[in-house]
């Protein structure tokens, strides 16, 4: 038993230093993580997205794995509207005219914030104008009004189509959030299938 | 699709082989569409508004300034960005519904061509300037201490009301000037004239949803009266049950014609003698009392028998007869009248015979009441007309003014050629253009000053028309303005203010401060008990503050309506219709790409303009539809292609308001011609208002042989034998389905 872990151990470590996408395809296997997300079926498929710069390379990883801090902190307006929003300015200085202040990132941010300006992000994540797509809708489905899901877990839900962020420092697209993916979640969830949900 | 080897034929071949599974496997394929990751940029707030959700919309009353109707509108806005204009439901004018014309209110707010900052000119050429420097010439030329003669000062606006008003007549009392010329080319001046001396008040209101019939000489309810979506809605309950009937009397079928019962189309400029022939049936042979009439017009009436009326107006004696039957058995009832009516050198005679209809059939106290005495006359509607830019031309002509302000008007488009308005401009030393577009009329000044857009403003408005209950419409910015170096027209007011007295002004701090504290000096028992604060709260709220008005009653005096014969003219054998239609109305919406693409509500023809005329006429000229053709009056000629329609006079010719802009951005900007520009001197006689629809014109193909396809929306006038929509005639129907 030992040396069987042993050796999906060095596999996976020799997968992970071979080819960052290919880790991503592996992923996105359910099994390896989601499926726990009680009365869904997680999607599938893989999108070998660009790596976006950003004017500060945020870090993901410390925020939601090491500090374990909710999505939803943050990201708050996914929960109430079709967007998940980019926090405000004066969300991330809430922590940060205390904490890390001597980080070149947080001297940054800080340089922003004292110019009356905020950060200008790239979007990583977008579908088109002509389709509907709402946050809020899905957290409801998949976290508040899904039995047996806890809203600490909601990394798990936002990972559907968003990937595993919490390894992540900036955000990078590891989903193709085309029609095709959309579809088939749909279907595997018995999510709605008339055009006009989407395209209205 | 270019790029892309899946056409439609190809795409269906997969349908059919695979079904839905393939064709959403064919989801996966690369789109068209570009998401690229990392080209957008997302700006997310600073510190956000409690209220603000990013992608829910937040809404805020206002009113729209498309037009000076004066309707309610709720704005929705995302993200600080204003998306979307529906009517409010709080507004007694248009009750939530909004026409194309305010839908398109965004369109004028976003607009590509705004003008972004003030412009003076240099060495005979207009260059961009701060506002510093704009004000600092304003102030050298205007300014207290300036050299200007105040009393040589003037404003030519189109129609203001409201505290905007109170400051423009307050900046001309501080100028000592009492020139405030007001000019809109869609108006009713002759009928308020009529309305003045036969009902003792300019504009009562009108209860076209208490009519069981109404009789319309050229009012064009559903399009471009007074109040279009007012009397759109009114239009609406009319014609549901108990359906009323509809007559329409106009040379060029309207939208409200093609919606009538029945249309009629008398002799341009004959519609006062068929209502005189109407009055006479009804008199004669229904029995309805002319007690009310003075004695010469009732021998004027009586002279109007109703075969000299045929021989007149060209219209058929069995509808003449069948109009006086419905009118005198159906009661209340409602004549109204419109521009094509109005708008002739014997227009006041017309209106006049038009109204005395509503006294012979008893309507007034019914369907026309007063409109009460609105208790603050500063703020009602200062109502713009032709006569009023006839009258500042002259001025000019005479070199009696000096410094002349424009706002809400482009008479260098809406002038005609006969007035040679360039020239008599150019006696004017110093013009301050304010507006939001460069137009032919900034294209002269001197100075221009960009304003900023409705949408971005304060103000209040009391619409020239208002209904049964009495508003001050409210009108507040729906988000942050897009230019920084653009300013209200209220700010603008207070800065010139500020030039002449400063002692008086220099404590408002923007013409928000200013309305502040005009709301708070208005008097308690117009708050409905609540305080300052909470009266203004709610002004902004809803958007409209009910008013308290005193009742009033009329008591109509008829007018003794002497109608001379039409004059024949063998040169120019048709009239001029120069029509309006909700969408570009006169010519200021032509830069709205939204109310180009919208098709003319009769002709469906889209982004230019067109000659209207009837197939008959058109036969007999030998041109036929598409071809160019010339119209040509004594001040010259304009050339647009044919479109044949039996909904107007044969000794009619239509050609549309609203294109032939020189300037205004490039939507508008040489595209189609300008019938305003052909109109010959001729003026009603009463009122001195020039006679729109007065202008005698002729007709050929035109010199050249260019062929210019007319983009129509549709197509087809016929169902070519395809029996899309089955209908019988009446004769057929009462034979077989009727009692």
């Amino acid at each position: 038993m030992k040396r069987y872990s042993n050796r999906l151990y060095e596999g996976l470590k020799r997968i992970s230093l071979g080819s960052a996408a290919l880790l991503v395809v592996f992923a996105a296997v359910p099994g390896t993580g989601w499926a726990e997300v009680p009365n869904a079926v997680a999607p599938k498929g893989a999108h070998a997205g660009d790596d976006v710069p950003q004017p500060i390379e945020f870090p993901h990883d410390v925020h939601a794995k090491i500090n374990q801090i909710n999505c939803m902190y943050c990201h708050t307006y996914a929960r109430r509207s079709k967007v998940a929003g980019i926090p405000p300015t004066s969300k991330c200085m809430g922590c940060h005219t205390i904490i890390a202040t001597d980080k070149e990132r947080i001297k940054k941010l800080t340089e922003y914030w004292e110019s009356n300006q905020s950060p200008p992000w790239k979007k990583v994540h977008d579908v088109p104008d002509y389709v509907h797509f709402t946050h809020e809708k899905h957290l409801d489905r998949f976290l508040f009004s899904n039995e047996g899901m806890d809203v600490e877990r909601v990394s798990e839900v936002c990972a559907f189509c968003h990937g595993e962020v919490k390894e992540m420092t900036v955000a990078k697209k590891v989903k193709s959030l085309n029609m095709g993916f959309c579809r088939r979640c749909h279907e595997a969830n018995d999510g709605p299938s008339d055009c006009w949900k989407c395209h209205k | 699709m270019s790029g892309n080897d899946i056409n439609r034929r190809n795409f269906l071949k997969v349908m059919g082989w695979g079904g839905a599974g393939v064709a959403l496997s064919g989801c996966d394929m690369p789109t068209t569409v570009t998401l690229e990751e990392g080209k957008e940029t997302v700006v997310s707030y600073i510190m956000p508004e409690e209220y603000v959700i990013p992608g829910q919309g937040v809404y805020f009353a206002s009113t729209c300034q498309q037009c000076s109707a004066g309707c309610g509108v709720h704005g929705r806005v995302r993200e600080g960005r204003v998306l979307k204009l529906e009517g409010n439901t709080e507004s007694p004018i248009n009750t939530g519904k909004l026409c194309q014309m305010g839908q398109s209110g965004v369109q004028a707010h976003y607009n590509p061509d705004r003008i972004q900052k003030p412009m003076l000119r240099k060495g005979g050429a207009l260059v961009e300037v701060t506002w510093e420097e704009a004000a600092a010439a304003l102030a050298d030329k205007t300014g207290k201490d300036s050299s200007l003669n105040g009393g040589r000062a003037a404003w030519l606006t189109g129609t203001v009301s409201g505290h905007q008003s109170v400051l423009l007549q307050a900046h001309l009392e501080a100028l000592g000037s009492s020139r405030h010329y007001t000019h809109e080319v869609i108006n009713n001046a002759v009928a308020t004239q009529v309305n003045q001396d036969m009902f003792g008040e300019v504009q009562p209101t009108y209860h076209v949803t208490k009519a069981k019939v109404v009789l319309s000489f050229g009012a064009d309810l559903v399009g471009t009266s007074m109040s279009p979506v007012h009397f759109s809605r009114e239009h609406t309950k009319f014609r549901s049950a108990p359906r009323g009937v509809l007559i329409q009397v106009e040379p060029k079928m309207t939208l409200t014609g093609g919606n009538a019962d029945l249309w009629i189309a008398a002799k341009p400029g004959s519609e006062g003698v068929l209502a005189m022939g109407i009055a006479n049936e009804l008199l004669a042979k229904h029995g309805l009392s002319g007690d009310a009439l003075p004695g010469g017009l009732r021998d004027s009436i009586a002279s109007y028998n109703t075969d000299k009326v045929v021989e007149i107006t060209g219209v058929a004696k069995t509808k003449i007869v069948e109009v006086a039957k419905v009118l005198a058995e159906r009661s209340p009832s409602l004549v109204l009248t419109g521009a094509s009516t109005e708008a002739h050198e014997h227009g006041y005679q017309s209106v006049a015979a038009a109204m005395m209809l509503n006294v012979i059939l008893g309507n007034i106290g019914k369907t026309i009441t007063s409109s009460g005495e609105f208790p603050f006359p500063q703020l009602t509607a200062k109502r713009g007309d032709m006569k009023g830019l006839l009258a500042f031309a002259e001025h000019a002509d005479k070199g009696e003014i000096d410094v002349a302000f424009f706002y809400g008007v482009n008479p260098v488009y809406t002038a005609p050629k006969f007035l040679n308005l360039e020239q008599k401009l150019d006696k004017i030393p110093f013009k301050v253009v304010l507006t939001q577009f460069y137009d032919e009329t900034a294209n002269r000044a001197d100075l221009v000053l960009p304003l900023a857009s409705a949408l971005e403003d304060w103000g209040t408005h009391v619409p020239g028309y208002l209904p049964e209950d009495k508003i001050i419409s409210m009108q507040q910015p729906l988000m942050e303005k897009l230019y920084k170096e653009t300013h209200g027209l209220g700010d603008v007011l207070l800065s010139l203010l500020k030039m002449r007295k400063p002692e008086e002004y220099e404590g408002f701090a923007d013409y928000y401060a200013f309305l502040r504290e005009a709301f708070a000096a208005i008097p308690s028992d117009h708050k409905g008990g609540v305080g300052d604060e909470k009266f203004w709260m709610q002004a902004l709220q809803f958007g409209v503050i009910p008013v308290n008005v005193a009742e009033r009653s009329i008591k109509p005096t008829p007018i003794e309506a002497d109608l001379p014969a039409l004059k024949e003219d063998i040169s120019y054998p048709f009239y001029l219709v120069p029509s309006a239609h909700l969408g570009l109305w006169d010519g200021r919406h032509a830069n709205l790409p939204w109310l180009q693409e919208a098709p003319d509500q009769i002709s469906k023809v889209v982004w230019g303009s067109w000659v209207e005329m009837h197939p008959k006429t058109a036969a007999r000229l030998g041109v036929e539809n598409g071809e160019f053709v010339r119209v040509e009056s004594m001040q010259g000629s304009i050339e647009a292609p044919l479109y044949t329609h039996r909904g107007i006079h044969p000794n009619a010719v239509a050609v549309p308001l609203g294109q032939g802009h020189e300037e205004y951005g490039r939507y508008a900007k040489g595209r189609g011609v300008n019938p305003l520009k052909i109109l010959n001197p001729v003026t009603d006689e009463k009122t001195g208002e020039p006679a729109l629809y007065g202008t005698r014109v002729q007709v050929a193909k035109a010199p050249f042989d260019e062929k210019q396809k007319m983009v129509r929306f549709g197509g087809s006038e016929t169902q070519v034998g395809r029996k899309l929509v089955a209908s019988i005639t009446a004769d057929v129907f009462n034979r077989t389905e009727g009692a």
